[in-house]
């Protein structure tokens, strides 16, 4: 019954026959070609599959396995990856970092709030209340068109690598991405030339790169503590199967928020021991993030480095102040305890959620680079009660699952099923309380329906408003999208019943069909709102980028 | 009028069935629909209505009222259609009945005509089911029509035939049950080999499979057989039954008492049909009250309060589940002594359920002056 709105999902497109849907999934085997991609806040890997079946991640033109995820708005043009890194030190505020955390997020959430008072560009607020970036002279850009032009890098390189069109990929999502940003995400991709095959859960990835398919069965706690974001599943491995039984996170956790943790304290040392206040001096203070962030790399393998900037600050006469302190890991790690004391929360959460008690988990997982910091290990060895299991490229793993999932959907990769739940429930409001349509760890693809009756004699319309969450209270969940069930027959309040149907897919993504419910006649519902980029301006976008190079 | 038309009707569920008659047609006759041919108002049209058991009911019709719809910009897709206004002479109560002893789990009764298997359906099943598998290649319009076939047959049976288990299976038969069925039928599987049709229908069946799994999880756990199976999961209310309306039911309450005060109180009763079994698992609901029952045999009326509270979150439309957990909520209270409370749960439970004969029973021994109903009469009601 439901072949969705068409507004939003390419798997709909295809599911509907749309003739160029259709076309490009027949042609799949043949078409361009297709990549793993690790869309990561601070980094970025992409991976592919050798003919040989072994992964291989893909270098940059710098020779680097991760590319950082960073877009340099420069007067030249947009400037990606590690030539970015120039413009940090000279217009931290057009240069853009961790444009991930912002995808898809609503200018009003508090950690963008938060985040806008800490950040050297400047957050505004998109016509439908999403979050953008201010650059200079007035113009803005959508986080879609950052992580586009990072999508659109990684799409060279790889082409690169083959030597022949690459137009499909496997991007991975942190596991607790609503449908929201999830649609971003699917958005970028084909802004930048990109058909999503599937949208996989980091996690998910990471336990895929790690080779728990080719291992014993297992229970597995990934956890996955990167740039950005944290992420934890509880993965159960059995036969090949992935169950994906809980997923929990912080969106707002990561290793950036180390670094502004270690730089708060540098900015006030600077300020007692100098005697100079740099706080509104944004690039002095970009460069002693940049700083920071070596010397915390650092202290993962020694106990005492030193953060050193050449060029802190520039005094009145022209001279150069330089800026050097010796650092210790202890130091570090109490800076950063704060922090590091909310990883134990989605933790609990995650095994509460699949029943579990800590001693059921077989195998923790570490991913991300930030568990490369002794401190996180023993934090999480601490709650799990199990020594962490660590992965030798915690970078590069969940690149690797990504192009192991290309391989799979290609049929490369036999007898290996991924199974998740959806990570939120899904529910519907007439202007009232949310009433829950899908409950969350609902096991995907998934239906549930709704039955509307008109309220007044000869409505012809009734809107309503889609919210992902579990609260009846509106303020609690997020809003997806409202729609109206247009052009309702002309008859007695509540002669007319709309029967809506919402589909959870594959991904992750949400559709929504209707029809009249005892002819079955399917009737038009139009979108008034929905969270994220319009398609014409995906579409817009999409032309834009193919004709610059 | 050339010949007599027919209205297709189809449900799916007894619970479709439920709002067809008791909230689709107006004072139990009148029937509105949107057709896609032209028709006078005094012309003939007969409604087929296909049931859950795959019994169709033929019923006569006369057309009442009819007004075409008019082609504007918004509404390409109903130029030419009309609006029927369409009298239902034919649904006598006789065919309530009748449908009513089939709601009820009886035999269809001898007249009623067989679902033919190719038999025109109102409701598609989908845009892409309702393309035929023929510009398919041979091979995979043979797994097209086999996929089609299986996806008919999933979307009549109850939850636990979905999945091909017992009704009472426990928690491992469920989980392979499952299992094996993702297995065979998830659209990653068929995706990389087939054509978008095939993909389409291959997730159709996951999701009816998911869901029947969903819903069995979930049940096994309010009954208390399991801890948990699989991810926890907190349903929906009313997420067990086919149709929970929101935010409408009460509108169309005071549409029908106006509608009843318009017509000087004079409108007849519509009755609704038996209490329709739950959708997906038909039987599932008396597991439940056969053990309450038993419970409340041994006198044991707090402990068939929790089962029954349990089976109400499954099954929160089913009527004698809810009036027996309140006669077994008044046998607690008399427990107490708490005859007040006692009386008010079971006036609640007939109120529920009329045919609840142990409350009716309670509140008899009840009006005994000076003697309160001793514990063994009350457990004898259930032997």
């Amino acid at each position: 019954m439901t072949a969705g709105d068409g507004a939003r999902g390419t798997r709909d497109s295809s599911a509907r026959g749309n003739p160029r849907g259709a076309t490009e999934a027949r042609a799949r085997p043949r078409g361009g070609q297709a990549v793993g991609i690790d869309l990561g806040t601070s980094n970025s890997v992409v991976a592919v599959i050798d003919k040989d079946g072994a992964p291989r991640i893909l270098t940059t033109p710098e020779g680097s396995t991760t590319m950082p995820s960073l877009v340099w708005f420069s007067p030249d043009g947009p400037v990606v990856g590690e030539l970015a890194r120039a413009g940090l030190d000279y217009s931290p505020d057009l240069t853009i970092f961790g444009a991930k955390r912002l995808l898809g997020r609503r200018f009003d959430h508090p950690e963008i709030r938060r985040l806008s008072r800490v950040l050297p560009f400047e957050l505004v607020e998109a016509p439908n209340g999403d979050t953008w970036i201010a650059l200079s002279a007035g113009r803005s850009v959508s986080p879609e068109e950052v992580c586009a032009l990072i999508l659109r890098e990684i799409r060279h390189i790889a082409e690169d690598h083959y030597g022949e069109p690459v137009t499909r990929a496997v991007i991975t999502i942190p596991a607790w991405y609503d449908a929201a940003q999830r649609q971003a995400t699917k958005d970028a991709a084909q802004i930048a030339g990109l058909t999503v095959v599937r949208l996989l859960s980091e996690p998910t990835a990471a336990s895929l790169g790690h080779g728990a398919h080719r291992g014993a069965d297992r229970r597995y706690l990934v956890c996955d503590l990167g740039g950005g974001t944290f992420d934890v599943a509880a993965v159960d491995v059995q036969a090949g199967i992935f169950e994906v039984l809980a997923t929990t996170g912080d969106a707002f956790l990561g290793g950036d928020d180390v670094d502004r943790a270690v730089v708060d304290n540098l900015i006030r040392d600077v300020r007692s021991a100098r005697g100079f206040d740099i706080t509104s001096d944004t690039i002095a203070v970009e460069r002693l993030r940049l700083a920071a962030q070596n010397t915390k790399h650092e202290l993962s393998d020694v106990a005492v480095s030193k953060v050193y900037v050449p060029e802190l600050v520039q005094l009145p006469s022209g001279r150069a102040v330089e800026y050097q302190k010796p650092m210790r890991r202890d130091e570090l790690e109490q800076w950063s305890s704060s922090l590091i004391r909310r990883i134990e929360a989605p933790i609990r959460e995650a095994l509460r959620r699949c029943g579990r008690k800590r001693e059921d988990i077989e195998e923790v997982l570490l991913v991300g680079g930030m568990t490369r910091m002794p401190v996180v290990r023993r934090e999480i060895a601490r709650v799990t009660g199990r020594e962490p299991h660590v992965i030798p490229n915690p970078e590069e793993v969940v690149a690797v699952g990504a192009a192991l999932e290309v391989a799979r959907l290609e049929g490369a990769i036999e007898g290996v099923l991924l199974i998740d739940v959806a990570a939120r429930g899904l529910a519907v409001s007439l202007g009232g309380d949310c009433e829950q349509v899908i409950a969350q760890s609902s096991v995907v693809p998934t239906r549930e329906h709704r039955v509307f009756g008109t309220r007044h004699d000869d409505q012809l319309r009734i809107e309503f408003d889609v919210w992902e969450g579990e609260s009846p209270d509106p303020a609690q969940n997020r809003l997806l999208s409202r729609y109206a069930v247009l052009d309702l027959p002309p008859a007695p309040a509540g002669d007319v019943l709309v029967l809506v149907e919402m589909t959870i897919d594959t991904d992750g993504t949400v559709r929504l069909g209707a029809s009249e419910l005892v002819s079955g006649e399917r009737l038009q519902l139009e979108q008034l709102y929905h969270a994220g980029l319009a398609r014409t301006d995906v579409l817009r976008l999409q032309r834009q980028f193919a004709e610059t190079p | 009028m050339a010949s007599t038309r027919t209205l297709h009707v189809r449900c799916a569920t007894w619970e479709q069935v439920e709002v067809f008659h008791t909230r689709k047609l107006r004072r139990g006759k009148l029937l509105s629909m949107k057709v896609p041919f032209r028709a006078d108002p005094g012309s003939e049209v007969t409604l087929n209505l296909e049931l859950p058991n795959q019994v169709v009911i033929v019923v006569e019709g006369v057309v009442l009222k009819a007004s075409s719809i008019e082609a504007d910009a918004r509404a390409k897709a109903d130029a030419g259609k009309t609006w029927l206004e369409v009298e239902l002479v034919g649904f006598t109560d006789e065919v309530i009945a009748r449908i009513r002893r089939m709601a009820a789990g009886g035999d269809p009764a001898e007249e009623v005509f067989p679902s033919p298997p190719s038999a025109p359906r109102t409701r598609t099943t989908g845009t892409l089911l309702a393309l035929s598998g023929e510009d398919l290649p041979a091979d995979e319009r043979a797994l097209f029509q086999q996929l089609t076939a299986e996806l008919r047959r999933l979307r009549s049976v109850a939850v636990h035939e979905v999945l091909g288990v017992d009704r009472d299976a426990d928690a491992d038969q469920i989980r392979i049950g499952w299992m094996n069925l993702v297995r065979r039928h998830h659209p990653d599987l068929v995706a990389r080999r087939n054509a978008p049709a095939i993909t389409h229908l291959a997730e159709e069946i996951t999701i009816l499979v998911n869901r029947a799994y969903d819903r069995l999880r979930v049940a096994l756990v309010a009954e208390g057989r399991a801890a948990s199976v699989g991810p926890a999961l907190t349903p929906p209310p009313g997420w067990l039954v086919g149709f929970e309306d929101i935010s409408s039911t009460g509108s169309i309450k005071s549409a029908k008492v106006a509608q009843t005060l318009q017509n000087g109180g004079n409108a007849p009763q519509v009755e609704p049909l038996p209490p329709p079994r739950p959708s997906s698992a038909p039987e599932g609901g008396e597991a439940f009250e056969l053990r309450a029952r038993a419970m409340l045999s041994d006198g044991d009326a707090a402990n068939a309060q929790e089962v029954l509270a349990a089976a109400l979150c499954v099954y929160p439309r089913s009527r004698p589940l809810r009036s027996l957990y309140y006669v077994a909520s008044a046998i607690s209270a008399l427990a107490k002594g708490e005859v007040m409370l006692a009386t008010s749960q079971l006036e609640t439970a007939l109120a529920h359920h009329e045919h609840c004969t142990e409350a009716a029973e309670i509140l008899e021994l009840l009006r005994r002056p000076n003697a309160p109903p001793a514990s063994d009469e009350m457990t004898r009601l259930f032997r």
